[in-house]
């Protein structure tokens, strides 16, 4: 009787565990090595992997560099207003991201006095349907999923480390670089592992501002509705292997250094 | 030198504290948890906001009070790596991810250590010899308390501020390591602070003892004077005192559980008899719990007649009084004891500077 929770837990886990590896799974095994040679091969096939791959380290560059001040300010609660600002944060991910792009029509688009100005200092860089749309498109898709993470991460930093390194003779940003960086390392893999596949998949803002170039998700969805469903399991199949390793080495290394700290034994030495 | 007048917000009070101590003095801040010792040294350190006020080391500001969003001050504090102060902070902040050599080394960048030794030498020297490239998870709470100490005088400073530096050190290394830490503050010619609820720590470590509670140095003078000599009832008992007797004068004499002897001479203090009510062993000594008899007490001013007192005024509500001894009494026995010497203290609880 006592074993019957235990039991009951291990079979739900594993229930949910296989329904959501279920699909990956079907995917690998509707795909012949074949059908993906075949339509690799074509002329341009892997044009929007590489239109992903650009947008989405351009993104994901822009999120860290952009978003880890904001992050460290959250964290050490140096923001005024710091519940409103965190409202803002996570807004783009309330919002649909169908929402979120026609929204953004205004900022980038002809739509808007901001958007205007934007696409006037040269339309075919700053307007809609650019890499410059896919790229902020996929930054409000996925950057908030980075902040979020990163506060999280730099949270867990003792604020006196960085308080001695300082007293110690480094400045600010030498302190940030040396202390709080490495140590807050394994929660900010996780947020910009998350914000890659975020960014990666990103499809909703997408669909609306940046059709083209054509990234991955977009592919998908010309493939699927051109020529049915095997070869857009090709093109997600690819965006797939494209989107995962960074998160899944991200989470694994990220889980090892955790690990690595807390499984430290004192060493007694005789004094 | 420094020179210090500020108050610093808590939730359950302000902390204030004005400190005047001049080049290579010392001074240990004694007083129960929670009392503001710390927030004291952080307040020295700049690591605190100040709510008013502003402290100089060596006559270079190093933290003031801030009004109205700006600093409204013709003098800005120094940025924290000028400010000279060396900080050991209780628990321990080594860099989990740096080895010992490289917390020890921190800042100094290829410079020699301060005092011309090296690495091993200084670690050598706090108990760590063989650990430079160890990592400080792999220390024990006394290791990392060593470590830190290592970093806080591996270069020269200002201030040398130490917050319970030694609690999870053994009492033989204890006084090493402070020996440690007066000879690097003594080199600096620095002042230096020292944090602990350990009174005999206090006094063997400070010229000077400040007792603080609830936010306050409620007083403040030589190790010495200060144990002999507590200003009011507060003090007295952070000191030890446990058991307070009425003087005619409206004062009460503070009688110190270690400061009695067997024997009624009144000549020589505040004698007391009574019955033995409780006997514990108190280490190596015994504690003894007396109940004095009703008018059974006698002092040198036994003279005036003044000092024949209830038993319940004798005890200012206690009606035991606490006496450890070599030798005990028996339970019941019929014992004479006499307090040498007792202070006497202000009665009212929240005492002034003497």
């Amino acid at each position: 009787m006592g074993r019957l929770p235990g039991t009951a837990a291990v079979l739900t886990s594993a229930i949910v565990w296989v329904a959501l590896l279920g699909p990956l799974v079907v995917l690998l095994f509707q795909v012949s090595p074949h059908t993906i040679r075949v339509n690799l091969d074509q002329p341009g096939a892997l044009d929007p992997l590489w239109t992903s791959l650009e947008a989405s380290a351009m993104a994901l560059g822009f999120m860290v560099v952009l978003g880890t001040p904001l992050a460290y300010l959250l964290a050490r609660g140096r923001v005024k207003l710091a519940r409103v600002v965190e409202a803002g944060i996570v807004l783009p991910l309330l919002m649909p991201p169908l929402v979120i792009g026609l929204l953004l029509i205004f900022l980038i688009g002809q739509a808007g006095p901001v958007g205007r100005f934007v696409s006037s200092i040269n339309p075919n860089v700053f307007g809609v349907n650019t890499m410059f749309a896919l790229v902020v498109a996929e930054f409000y898709e996925a950057a908030p999923y980075y902040i979020i993470s990163a506060a999280a991460a730099l949270t867990t930093v003792d604020q006196r480390l960085e308080q001695d390194a300082l007293l110690l003779g480094d400045r600010p940003l030498s302190a940030f670089r040396r202390i709080t960086l490495p140590l807050a390392a394994p929660g900010l893999a996780t947020g910009i592992a998350i914000s890659w596949a975020r960014a990666m998949g990103a499809f909703g803002a997408v669909l609306i501002i940046a059709y083209n170039p054509a990234g991955l998700p977009i592919d998908i969805d010309q493939s699927f509705i051109a020529n049915g469903l095997t070869p857009a399991l090709v093109v997600a199949l690819l965006l797939i292997v494209a989107a995962l390793p960074l998160p899944l080495l991200a989470f694994l290394w990220s889980a090892r250094a955790r690990g690595r700290r807390s499984a430290a034994v004192p060493v007694t030495v005789s004094l | 030198m420094l020179d210090a007048d500020f108050v610093v917000s808590r939730r359950s009070f302000d902390v204030m504290a004005q400190l005047d101590l001049a080049r290579g003095e010392r001074l240990s801040l004694f007083g129960p948890s929670g009392a503001g010792k710390t927030t004291c040294l952080e307040a020295i350190a700049g690591t605190v906001m100040l709510k008013k006020g502003r402290i100089h080391l060596d006559g270079r500001l190093v933290n003031a009070a801030r009004e109205r969003r700006t600093w409204a001050l013709a003098e800005q504090p120094l940025e924290p790596r000028e400010r000279g102060v060396a900080l050991v902070r209780q628990p321990t902040t080594l860099f989990p991810h740096l080895s010992v050599r490289a917390n020890v080394t921190y800042g100094i960048r290829g410079r020699a250590l301060f005092g011309d030794r090296s690495l091993e030498e200084l670690l050598d020297e706090v108990g760590l010899g063989g650990l430079a490239d160890a990592a400080p998870d792999s220390l024990s709470g006394g290791q990392r308390q060593r470590a830190c100490l290592a970093r806080a005088i591996a270069r020269p400073f200002r201030a040398l501020l130490l917050d319970e530096p030694f609690s999870a050190v053994d009492a033989a290394s204890r006084a090493l390591l402070r020996n440690v830490a007066i000879d690097a503050s003594a080199r600096s010619e620095a002042i230096a602070l020292l944090v602990t609820h350990d009174l005999a720590e206090a006094q063997a470590f400070g010229h000077l003892l400040g007792i603080m509670d609830e936010g306050r140095i409620v007083q403040l003078g030589s190790t010495v004077d200060l144990v002999r000599q507590p200003a009011t009832v507060q003090v007295a008992r952070l000191l030890g005192y446990s058991s307070f007797v009425p003087h005619d004068s409206g004062k009460l004499w503070a009688l110190h559980p270690d400061r009695f002897v067997e024997g009624a001479w009144p000549e020589r203090g505040v004698a007391l008899s009574g019955r033995v009510r409780s006997v514990q062993t108190f280490g190596p000594r015994f504690a003894c719990e007396l109940v004095p008899d009703v008018g059974a007490l006698h002092t040198g001013e036994a003279a005036s007649g003044a000092s024949r007192l209830p038993r319940a005024a004798a005890c200012s509500g206690q009606a035991v009084v606490r006496v450890h001894v070599d030798t005990p009494p028996r339970v019941g026995d019929n014992w004479e004891v006499t307090a040498l010497g007792p202070p006497l203290v202000e009665s009212r609880s929240s005492g002034s500077l003497p």
